[in-house]
């Protein structure tokens, strides 16, 4: 057969192929489980990871605080991983059992992340670390802490146990940041910002700028959707607020919300809804020269102390000013401002095989020294209850007291602390675009949103019950 | 039975033959059962539990699929997905079409112009969505540019559709649903290239019998062209309709600006894929999560089988 020699030949190749294939299959099946699990104990010293949010200046500024610590002893090793995703990219790991030794999450994780048991609470790990509440700003312990339902560990059914869950390493709060230089331009005094709603109105009024009488728009005096960022804020400066966590009922169609709504969208009937849209298309992003602040596009703004990172990239010349966002008549008090807290937190995830050491490191991290050095590189304020004069002289944002008032005031707020947050908040972000764009009356619109929130939170709440059920637990 | 080869030799060699095809295979079956078919089998099981991603499963039998039926953000979801769909599955058929035919022409460069078309395809989805977001711009933006200098802004001013500089793409909700289409319409390159290669396969006897016949081009067109690469269009469809109910990365990136809400103004590109990811990986309800991929999956079959049902009508079988 003329064939057979090329069989003969093809026999070979293929018990040399089979011994590839095999060498191939045992190789990686060795490596499945006997290969890295990433986690290595080397000369002695315990490795940690830790997951972290920040990328460039800020990632750069947390590897230092990191180094620190490594530099500090010689029993543990933190490895420093910026993660995009964190939080969603943590539960997976968290349910698949191979979660990282520290993380840094976003304050609205708190609550969700406390009740579903994914990380672990503080209390006694930080207290012999001298990791206490005390040691933070007023306006900053609710973020730490979060009453958990006690059902689930056969404790009190029903009851709430509050803990503490996490530790904050920055400060950040929300203020009124003003064009100095536009103030000074229409007549009004750049040292007095507006302190109540109306006079926020008049200011806006007054900062208007168009080509012509009745042209395009080329300045706004203030707009609640640049940057947009917290859609829910408004209506804690009317004196309402959306949740009670004590009965986890949803206030969203209270009447100081709606009026907090209804002024939302008097500026878009005020400035023409159309010619709105076409000033804010013209916007550029945030960290970016364009941005609609930096540009002189609005004159006043709501923002985070991070700003003047950005104001000193972009425009640095820019004359701007800090004061607490203004609040309804009535409410405004020099002692105690109103502005909302949006920050960082730092937790140690359920399954660690390491608690007092990964606690170990976020106290070193909630040092005085190593958060002023960390909010001083990300211009945020500080989360602590005392801060050092050298932190305020050497701070680039000229409006960090403010700040750090606002995180030591008591009327401070935080966004709802329940785990149907996030469901919450985007149903509120797109609230915000109803309202805005004229597709009906805020008081019906909120009414419609309190129902859909409010089932929403119905339905967490009867999860959990049965699920407390379903683990013998009445 | 070694076909082919007939002998006792091949017989006997038919097992390790078969045995070593399976352990070449191996790396590909092992990863398609651990990797696809576990996580499918498992989102049937998930898709009847609540399942916050954290906690262990918990039965709940059909409660999910029932929430599905008074859940308004679904029924939104969808109904935007179906308008999408069907706007960028009528308009990509066509504009690939209409290129296709036109670079099945032969003219100069005509390689230059066939690569041209299917060039945007090769970039990622994510980077050509951020590029797009700055060529919708309402203020600084390349279209509507184009759209003031061929005097086309003026026409939609005049008509009262958008305001005198151009539409406001990203943030006008009459608008946005057109600049999700635009955008897709950008990738049609590989749909041209297979209307291409259908249009090469089609004999050059029956256009010599149609031009004999006195036919004009429009009666060559619906009477021979489309009839003759209709199975193809058909499987664009499919392929379309199964991209369409998926679609993600567009909105998601398009529409990611502070300041508006999920998917845009009114939530116009808050597509099924967007709820279903917000579901599970956002608001970590992943058991609702499966019960809204099991139908996605089912409403996609369905869409499928009524194409091939209508194909039977529309769609010319070669029978060469």
């Amino acid at each position: 057969m003329s064939h057979e020699p090329h069989h003969d030949s093809l026999t070979r190749r293929e018990a040399m192929s089979r011994v590839g294939v095999g060498a191939l299959g045992v190789g990686a099946l060795g490596f499945a489980f006997f290969g890295p699990r990433g986690r290595k104990e080397t000369s002695g010293r315990l490795v940690l990871d830790y997951w972290e949010k920040w990328t460039g200046e800020e990632g750069a500024a947390m590897q230092r605080v990191v180094d620190a610590f490594n530099n500090s002893q010689s029993r543990i090793l933190v490895r420093y991983f910026a993660t995009a995703g964190i939080d969603q990219k943590t539960l997976v790991a968290i349910a698949g059992r191979s979660p990282p030794d520290v993380v840094g999450l976003w304050a609205y994780n708190v609550p969700a992340f406390a009740e579903s048991g994914a990380i672990v609470p503080l209390d006694e790990l930080g207290e012999p670390l001298g990791v206490r509440l005390e040691n933070y700003a007023l306006g900053m312990r609710p973020i730490m802490t979060h009453g958990r339902h006690q059902a689930s560990e056969g404790e009190n059914a029903g009851s709430q146990k509050t803990r503490m869950w996490a530790t904050i390493n920055t400060g950040g709060t929300l203020a009124l940041y003003f064009n100095r230089g536009a103030f000074r331009e229409v007549g009004l005094d750049p040292d007095r910002p507006p302190r109540t709603i109306s006079e926020l109105d008049a200011f806006h009024r007054k900062l208007v700028r168009r080509e012509g009488d009745k042209g395009p728009l080329t300045r706004a005096g203030f707009l609640h959707r640049e940057p947009g960022w917290w859609s829910w804020i408004w209506g804690y400066h009317f004196g309402g607020s959306l949740f009670d966590a004590s009965t986890e009922t949803c206030s969203i169609d209270d009447p100081r919300n709606v009026q907090a709504f209804e002024w939302v969208q008097s500026y878009s009937r005020e400035l023409g809804l159309g010619e709105l849209e076409r000033f804010r298309g013209g916007f550029g992003t945030y960290a970016s020269p364009l941005n609609a602040f930096l540009a002189g596009k609005v004159a006043m703004i709501v923002q985070g102390p991070w700003l003047a990172n950005i104001l000193r990239d972009y425009a640095p010349g820019l004359d701007y000013g800090v004061a607490p966002f203004p609040v309804a008549d009535g409410l405004w008090q020099e002692q105690a401002p109103i502005g909302a807290i949006d920050t960082d937190v730092l937790v140690i995830p359920s399954g660690v095989r390491h608690p007092e050491a990964s606690m170990e490191f976020i106290a070193f991290t909630q040092r005085q020294e190593q958060v002023e050095m960390l909010s001083l590189a990300h211009c945020k304020s500080s989360p602590l209850a005392t801060s050092s004069e050298d932190f305020f002289a050497r701070h680039a944002n000229r409006g960090v007291r403010v700040h750090d008032a606002l995180a030591k005031s008591e009327r401070s707020f935080l966004c709802p602390r329940t785990r149907t947050w996030p469901f919450i908040k985007d149903t509120l972000d797109a609230t915000m675009d109803r309202v805005s764009n004229l597709r009906g009356e805020p008081a019906e619109i909120l009414r419609d949103v309190q129902r859909i929130c409010q089932r929403a939170v119905d339905r967490g709440v009867d999860e959990r019950i049965r699920r407390q059920r379903g683990r013998g637990i009445a | 039975m070694g076909v082919g080869h007939g002998g006792p030799v091949a017989d006997a060699r038919q097992p390790y033959e078969q045995a070593a095809g399976l352990l070449w295979a191996s790396p590909w079956l092992v990863g398609f059962a651990l990797f696809m078919l576990a996580p499918i089998a498992m989102s049937i099981y998930y898709s009847f539990t609540d399942y916050p991603l954290i906690e262990s499963p918990l039965w709940v039998g059909l409660a999910n699929y029932e929430r599905l039926l008074s859940d308004e953000r679904f029924w939104h979801a969808l109904k935007q997905t179906c308008v999408y769909a069907a706007l960028s599955i009528a308009g990509c058929v066509t504009l690939s079409l209409a290129l296709a035919l036109l670079l099945n022409q032969k003219v100069r460069f005509q390689a230059f112009f066939r690569a041209a078309v299917f060039l945007p395809t090769l970039v990622p989805l994510v980077a050509s969505s951020v590029v797009w977001t700055w060529l919708l711009n309402s203020e600084v933006g390349l279209i509507n540019r184009v759209l003031g200098l061929t005097g086309l802004a003026t026409l939609l001013d005049v008509a009262g559709l958008a305001p005198a500089g151009g539409p406001n793409w990203l943030l006008d909700s009459g608008w946005a649903m057109a600049a999700l289409v635009l955008v897709t319409l950008w990738g049609v390159g590989q749909t041209v290239v297979i209307y291409l290669a259908a249009l090469q396969d089609v004999p050059a006897q029956l256009y010599e019998a149609a031009a004999i016949d006195g036919m004009g081009p429009a009666r060559t067109f619906f009477n021979v062209t489309l009839p003759m690469i209709s199975p193809v269009v058909m499987f664009s469809v499919i392929t379309l309709t199964i991209g369409a109910f998926q679609v993600f990365v567009l909105p998601y990136v398009l529409f990611n600006a502070p300041g508006t809400a999920r998917g845009g103004p009114d939530q116009v590109g808050y597509f099924y894929t967007f709820y279903l990811y917000d579901t599970g990986f956002v608001y970590q309800q992943m058991g609702y999560a499966s019960a809204m991929a099991w139908v996605q999956a089912v409403l996609v079959m369905l869409l499928t089988g009524a194409t091939f049902w209508v194909s039977r009508r529309f769609v010319h079988q070669r029978s060469d």
